[in-house]
């Protein structure tokens, strides 16, 4: 009788394999900020806050889906629409202050922990830049905002087709709601990621970020909703556009062709579409060429 | 083993650095090079060691000079960072994810495939000594632990050249005897050169094949570690009576000895002056009570 084996050199060795340069650093990183994101590979704690969210969004999405279909199911086809129930394009308008909440958790992990315990200065040694770092960080944030976003409004579209008297005929007449909603969903990943992002890059201290943050989104609402009634006319409509939580909601309303009813009152509303989408680009291109330059200077 | 950097330059080459931070001057107008093995920077602190590291590193704009790294300019390469490992003096570590995990996302950011990551993470963490701890969150390792790990990501991606500030700050005596074997280990089996700072002279003398000394940021001294230990040997000579007639029996015969309180010394003696010492006394009939050869440590040597 004959046996093989295989004999295993354990321990450190020299590597001569593949070597796969500023690609797999880039991709290093932003697959470790989704894992911090998601609180993935980490204990209990770093996983409540994430996953809270995530499952508070897709009960409010699951909910506007049972809603229309127990309307639709009473009334007839239709009737969810009829009475103005919220859908697709409602959604990120009520749900933009989740969304913001959870872009000021989220930044901070990924930012201000690399920063304070000085692991920053690792990735700055290897074969990335500090362009490259923060460009990674920045896509993990994007893509898990994303999903976020989108995840209820997949529900939603699910749920009111599977809750229509007649799915397929739902699915005809509504199936452009799913590029609406995954352009406007990215749209508002975009914005919170990067205001999100910019201004955890000022601060090795999560808290003081995200409560910065909190703070902005909150604050900016009643202060440019008064100040714009009280001054009224153009200039109260320039006022309104200082409204944080509504910038990316425009967006959302021009890609619907709708109007949401948190931004339905905002003098904003009056400049026009082009004026609005413009506006969404400079607090998202600005803010991001900020971002990058100051992680640029690192290294 | 690797013996220079690509293209056959050195591994390091400094030339006129000087780094200013205001009216500050970190390091002034400094030129060295360093080839394979072990070489020590010693200086105390502020003398502009980590500084010199971190212009090497690409975190630092030199104010003037030239720093090359692997055959390419410190400032600009991004590239030969793949080849580059580093040991920070400070804090580094985050505490969530377990060393496992850690090195193995650093490997990565470094440029290895994921498979290839995770077999050098592991082999990685069995050099440095943490094989059997490797799936613990850092958070709770000890200081030892902490360094090890260190050490660990320095080395994960194989470096050719790997910098260490401080590697044994913070260590107790049997956990910095530790490091001090890691780090020779780590040279003289893988042949990755190092470049090790430290303020204590101690570990600069046990550990380095070559010795870079920084005073206020210029340049003090440089050479081999043995070169400036031979310079400094001596032999120490303790006789019952006759001491003056040994004195000027060995000045008859040209070795020249300091009168210490307890006895002679001769300074950076050859071989024959053991011939002349007996000699002497005998002439001198001096009851010899102790000879004996005594290297001065690099502590007295760049004692001010």
């Amino acid at each position: 009788m004959t046996s093989t084996g295989t004999v295993f050199d354990i321990g450190y060795q020299r590597y001569t394999d593949a070597r796969e340069g500023r690609g797999r650093s880039r991709q290093a990183i932003f697959k470790d900020g989704v894992r911090i994101a998601l609180g993935l590979g980490r204990g209990g704690r770093a996983k409540v806050l994430p996953w809270f969210f995530i499952v508070v969004l897709s009960v409010l999405g699951l909910g506007f889906a049972l809603v229309a279909g127990a309307a639709n199911r009473l009334g007839g086809p239709g009737t969810a629409e009829k009475v103005n129930l919220p859908s697709h394009s409602d959604y990120y308008g009520i749900a933009s202050i989740i969304l913001f909440v959870f872009g000021a958790v989220m930044a901070p992990e990924l930012l201000c922990r690399d920063k304070r315990d000085g692991t920053i200065n690792l990735y700055l040694v290897r074969p990335v830049t500090g362009g490259d770092y923060i460009a990674a960080r920045w896509a993990a944030l994007v893509a898990v905002m994303s999903v976020v976003a989108w995840l209820p409004q997949v529900l939603l579209f699910l749920g009111l087709s599977a809750g229509d008297p007649t799915p397929i005929v739902y699915l005809q007449q509504h199936w452009i709601d799913v590029p609406r909603f995954l352009l406007a969903g990215a749209a508002m990943a975009l914005y919170v990621t990067t205001l999100s992002m910019l201004t955890a890059s000022f601060t090795s201290r999560r808290a003081y970020a995200s409560v910065f943050l909190v703070g902005l989104f909150v604050i900016t609402t009643p202060f440019t909703v008064g100040l714009a009634e009280e001054i009224g006319g153009k200039a109260g409509q320039w006022i309104s556009m200082f409204n944080l939580t509504n910038i990316p909601v425009h967006v959302n309303d021009v890609i619907f062709g709708d109007v949401s009813d948190i931004t339905e009152d905002a003098p904003a509303r009056k400049l026009g579409s082009a004026i609005l989408v413009s506006w969404y680009f400079v607090w998202t291109l600005v803010p991001g060429a900020v971002l990058w330059w100051r992680y640029r200077r690192l290294g | 083993m690797t013996t220079n950097g690509t293209n056959g330059t050195a591994l390091i080459a400094v030339n006129g650095l000087t780094k200013r931070y205001g009216d500050v001057v970190a390091l002034n107008g400094v030129s060295f090079e360093i080839t394979d093995g072990i070489t020590g920077i010693l200086g105390e602190n502020g003398a502009g060691k980590s500084t010199a590291i971190k212009i090497l590193l690409g975190l630092l704009q030199p104010t003037s000079g030239s720093a090359m790294i692997l055959g390419q300019n410190a400032s600009e390469t991004v590239a030969a960072r793949a080849r580059v490992g580093y040991m920070p003096e400070h804090d580094c570590l985050p505490s969530q994810p377990s060393a496992a995990e850690f090195l193995t996302h650093m490997a990565q950011v470094s440029g290895l495939p994921p498979s290839s990551a995770r077999t050098r993470a592991a082999d990685t963490l069995r050099h440095v000594g943490l094989f059997e701890e490797r799936y613990r969150a850092i958070g709770g390792y000890s200081t030892g632990m902490k360094q090890r790990v260190k050490l660990g990501q320095a080395l994960v991606h194989d470096p050719a050249l790997v910098f260490l500030d401080e590697p044994t700050a913070g260590l107790d005596p049997a956990g910095r005897e530790d490091m001090l074997a890691l780090i020779r280990k780590t040279h003289r089996e893988f042949g990755i050169s190092v470049l090790f700072s430290s303020h204590l002279m101690a570990d600069i003398e046990r550990t380095c094949d070559r010795i870079i000394v920084l005073q206020g940021g210029r340049l003090v001294q440089s050479g081999e570690v043995r070169q400036f230990t031979k310079e400094m040997e001596t032999v120490f000579i303790e006789v019952d009576d006759n001491r003056d007639a040994l004195v000027a029996a060995l000045a008859r015969r040209g070795v020249q000895v300091a009168v210490e309180h307890t006895g002679l010394t001769i300074e950076g003696p050859d071989e024959s002056v053991y011939d002349h010492v007996r000699d002497a006394l005998v002439e001198a009939e001096a009851p010899l009570r102790r000879m004996a050869p005594r290297r001065r440590a690099l502590t007295e040597l760049f004692a001010p």
